[in-house]
């Protein structure tokens, strides 16, 4: 299928499985019932980044998926697929903020999901000044617990922050890669909806640092594109939401750099089958210099282990 | 009709009442003058070929004197154009090639680009060990010139094109042999009482069209790369704003670069600048008209003056010390016009005198020193310039300009993850073709035609294309529209789709390429040529099209035929003289799909033609998408056998 069709695809199950969840919880819970996030001041940040609106209830949520649906246009070209890919990631947040709003524990350890604002206010500094030189988003799986490791430690010695989402949580904590905020690495969740908090964390750094609008679309994707170092690595066979998750993903700046055989974009969409070299693909597509020069020595040694503390047994 | 209705140039609209103030005739009052063309001549079947006719198909006379129907009339005069272009673009390709047999490291001819000429010399199994690189230069001139008449085989630069390409001009029995034999084979068999079988008309017209294309013109944009260096890009500006006040205007008109770039060194010789300053002037100010000013903006940036319709408008300004011409689209018209003012009109090629021009001749021999002697009677001439007459219209426009296939990879090179890629490769453009981020690419080349608006189709079919994430690369007037209306700049981006617009970012391009003069078509056919075989596929499989909105002479023609013969679907926005045989229209826009993968499509109205080529690569992307998902299967599953 051509890439397009692939997004639009994506983009219409995203939607579908939004309006299927919505439609349950309103029945459930009634269209009055509250929707938010913990700790932040941002409604759900993307949508309201997007459109300036507050969602303050299950019954507003449809009209967030209204404006879902008016992002969908099938017609073949680059502007509708990057809109297609941006509803996808609106349907995403839908979504989790459907489980944030009905479920009384939505994520447990490892899972981090939603992010909170102080965290993002404490990551804003180091990502202004060039601290933390870039934000990896790991997704999917790679082929064995050792290639996940390898290249979430090359970053995490690299001082990127690096969030992880899909079957890759479980293959880092097999291969025994420390997580934790301190640490610059953060598991988000097993479905590929909980990519959302990630954006969310791009979104919520523009309003924040950037004095975005909120409802300035057009200047949001120019803040993303121009000042969030940002990328995604996309492991393992990729289904047509994530697919169109990661049209999202370009429509924010962010390149996505995969393991698959996929149509490659220059710049933006990225097939590195060589997993030695998926980082430094990575940095280079999204022109991200390390500023620390690489210490050799047997550990990996960068600001990501400032906040280690190291435990007696080791 | 309101003469400023005839063309959408705001500078044209200004000259042509000054035109009519200064009691000159222009091509627009010539246009008039016609009021009705002769329907037998529009339609293709009237016949002149022998001293039985004129004939001409009627109802009444549906066969000539010697028997011949509608069919083989049309095909013959069809025939005839595409043979009449393929010799002008040869000659023209002839007389660089000699050009290169004189060149000589202290002469006036040197070699420039040496790498593209040992890669050329390889080509042609000429030795390049160990050897002076003049050796080799006067050796490859000696191969391309038997390209002209060799007695045996075909045409070397065929097997450059992708294999199954080459494997349909075999089986068709269309490649061509030798130039100068396919025209005259064509004159031959459009002699009375030769062939009287239109399929064998357009048959042999494909072969002579491909003589063209993948022979005479591209060693002439081979060649004068070699000697004039391969293009780069610059920056430069276009349309009759650039004649300046106080300067010493020289216009270069016509198509050979070999006196284009002597007019260009003499112009800078600070003998003649001296002397333009005694004059008077500040300095001289040169700037291009037609193919050789695309020549010259594409290697040295020299500005453009206008395009083929504005060659009189330019002389009306009165601000035109010297108009110097060679060969081609140059209207006789000019030695009138130039009459009404101080303007000296020189002729200079022995191949395309005109009365009333003065006639300075130039000979690669001694090529420096005729440059001198023109430009220096150029200069002389500023004195007689009247002040009174003088009206320089104030448009013009930025451009960015010299896009050759190499500095085509250069760009793209920009883009390349080197952890992915090597460098210098047509990759990055097939990965946005095949990802659907560029909908297709087309050619949007060809000539100003009275019979339309002037630039009108040009401008509105190229802002169509990027509308619609379509990369427009152009040559020759076209070429020149879309520079005087601002479509080569940078920020034209802004006119196009949320896909183009991102690749220009990305690769630093206007959204419209400049490839150069009509010769330079075979850059065209070299990019395309390039990505199919990158690709693993014909010329026909690709999103590609080439478009001539505003056509009018027998090259475009030619440009045409060969275009389609290499699989290129081509539309046209001007009806050729074919419509007289239903035959000829049912193989050139129809059977030629089946023989050689792509056809001709006509429509007068541009923005209907524009939606058509729209619609039809739309159309095509679903045949290039499943060919593109098969090879990556094919990829897939023999990474997973190994
Ligand atoms: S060639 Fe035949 S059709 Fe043509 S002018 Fe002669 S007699 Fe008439
Ligand atoms: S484009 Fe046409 S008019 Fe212009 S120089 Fe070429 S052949 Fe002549």
């Amino acid at each position: 299928m051509n890439l397009y069709n692939i997004i639009f695809t994506g983009s219409e199950q995203a939607l579908a499985a939004a309006k299927g969840m919505l439609a349950e919880a309103i029945e459930k819970n009634g269209r009055d019932h509250k929707v938010a996030f913990p700790d932040t001041a941002y409604s759900l940040p993307c949508i309201y980044a997007a459109t300036g609106q507050k969602m303050n209830t299950l019954g507003d949520l449809e009209g967030a998926l209204t404006v879902v649906e008016s992002l969908i246009n099938r017609t073949h070209l680059l502007e509708h697929a990057l809109n297609s890919g941006l509803a996808t990631a609106l349907a995403a947040e839908v979504i989790e903020a459907i489980k944030y709003a009905t479920m009384e524990e939505p994520y447990q350890a490892p899972c981090a999901g939603h992010v909170s604002d102080p965290i993002i206010r404490s990551l804003g500094v180091p990502l202004v000044t060039g601290d933390i030189p870039g934000v990896a988003v790991v997704l999917g799986e790679c082929p064995d617990a050792e290639t996940a490791a390898k290249v979430i430690k090359d970053y995490q010695s690299k001082g990127l922050l690096t969030f992880l989402v899909g079957k890759v949580i479980d293959q880092a904590i097999e291969a025994g890669v420390k997580m934790s905020v301190e640490l610059r690495v953060i598991p988000l969740g097993y479905d590929v909806t909980s990519v959302i908090h990630v954006v969310s964390v791009a979104i919520r750094a523009a309003l924040i640092f950037g004095g975005l609008t909120p409802g300035d679309l057009s200047g949001l994707l120019e803040y993303t594109s121009k000042r969030v170092p940002a990328f995604v690595n996309a492991f393992g066979p990729l289904s047509e939401l994530v697919v169109s998750a990661g049209a999202g993903a370009i429509a924010l700046g962010f390149p996505v750099i995969t393991d698959q055989t996929v149509l490659e974009v220059p710049m933006n969409l990225l097939t590195q089958k060589d997993y030695d070299k998926v980082v430094a693909t990575s940095l280079e597509a999204r022109n991200i210099k390390i500023k620390i020069t690489e210490i050799p020595i047997p550990v990996a040694f960068a600001a990501a282990f400032e906040g280690e503390r190291i435990r007696k047994a080791d | 009709m309101d003469k400023k209705m005839m063309t959408i140039d705001l500078n044209s609209h200004v000259l042509l009442d000054k035109a009519e103030k200064d009691g000159v005739e222009t091509m627009y009052d010539r246009k008039q003058g016609f009021k009705s063309q002769c329907g037998f001549g529009l339609q293709g079947n009237c016949c002149r070929i022998c001293g039985m006719g004129p004939c001409r198909i009627t109802p009444k006379t549906p066969r000539g004197i010697c028997g011949a129907d509608e069919h083989v009339i049309v095909g013959r005069n069809f025939a005839r154009m595409v043979a009449g272009g393929t010799a002008a673009h040869s000659d023209h390709a002839r007389d660089i090639a000699h050009t290169m047999a004189l060149s000589s490291r202290d002469g006036n001819y040197k070699i420039r680009d040496e790498e593209k000429l040992i890669i050329l010399a390889k080509e042609w199994d000429v030795e390049t060990e160990g050897r002076d690189i003049y050796d080799i230069a006067h050796e490859v001139a000696d191969v391309a010139l038997m390209e002209f008449g060799k007695p045996h085989g075909v045409a070397r630069f065929l097997k450059n094109a992708p294999e199954p390409r080459q494997k349909i001009w075999k089986d068709l029995g269309i490649e061509p042999r030798a130039i100068d034999r396919e025209i005259a084979t064509i004159m031959h068999s459009t002699h009375i009482g030769c062939t009287g079988d239109i399929d064998s008309l357009i048959h042999m017209s494909l072969r002579t069209a491909l003589a063209d294309g993948w022979v005479g013109s591209m060693i002439g944009t081979r060649f004068s790369d070699i000697l004039f260096g391969t293009p780069t890009v610059r920056e430069t500006e276009a349309n009759l704003g650039v004649l300046e006040d106080n300067k010493v205007n020289i216009i270069l008109h016509g198509h050979e670069p070999s006196l284009s770039e002597m007019i260009v060194l003499a112009s800078e010789d600070p003998e003649l600048v001296a002397l333009a300053k005694e004059m008077g002037a500040d300095g001289i100010n040169l700037a291009g008209m037609c193919c050789t000013g695309n020549e010259v903006t594409m290697r040295h940036g020299v500005k453009t003056a206008g395009d083929f319709h504005q060659q009189e408008l330019a002389i009306v300004t009165g601000a035109v010390e010297a108009m110097i011409v060679d060969v081609q689209c140059i209207f006789p018209a000019l030695a009138k016009v130039a009459d009404c003012y101080h303007t000296k009109f020189i002729t200079t090629s022995p191949k395309a005198k005109i009365a009333g021009s003065t006639y300075m001749e130039f000979s690669e021999e001694t090529a420096y020193a005729d440059g001198y002697k023109i430009v220096k009677e150029a200069v002389l001439n500023f004195k007689n310039r009247d002040k009174e007459k003088v009206l320089i219209p104030e448009l013009k426009s930025k451009a960015t300009v010299g896009y050759s296939a190499d500095a085509i990879l250069g760009q793209l090179d920009r883009v390349v993850n080197s952890h992915i890629d090597p460098a210098g490769t047509l990759k990055p453009l097939a990965d946005c073709l095949k990802s659907g981020v560029l909908r297709g690419a087309v050619g949007v080349v060809g000539c100003n035609n009275a019979k339309g608006v002037s630039n009108l189709a040009h401008v509105t079919i190229m802002k169509e294309l990027i509308k619609n994430d379509i990369l427009v690369v152009t040559t020759g007037c076209g070429a020149s529209a879309a520079a005087k209306f601002g479509l080569m700049t940078k920020e034209a981006r802004k006119l196009a789709g949320k896909g183009l617009a991102t690749v220009c970012d990305l690769v630093d391009i206007p959204p419209v390429l400049h490839l150069g003069s009509c010769v330079d078509c075979s850059r065209i056919l070299d990019v395309v040529g390039g990505t199919a075989k990158l690709l693993d596929m014909d010329m026909s499989d690709l999103p590609v099209a080439g478009v001539a909105p505003e056509w009018m002479s027998e090259k475009a023609v030619a440009i045409g035929s060969y275009v389609v013969a290499s699989g290129i679907d081509t539309y046209l926005g001007v009806m050729p003289p074919v419509t007289g045989s239903s035959r000829a229209v049912e193989i050139l826009c129809g059977e030629l799909q089946d023989m050689v993968g792509a056809k001709f499509t006509v429509n007068e109205n541009p923005q209907e033609l524009a939606q058509i080529i729209i619609q039809d690569i739309e159309k095509k992307r679903v045949h290039f998408e499943n060919l593109v998902e098969e090879r990556m299967n094919e990829k897939v599953e023999a990474g997973a056998e190994a």
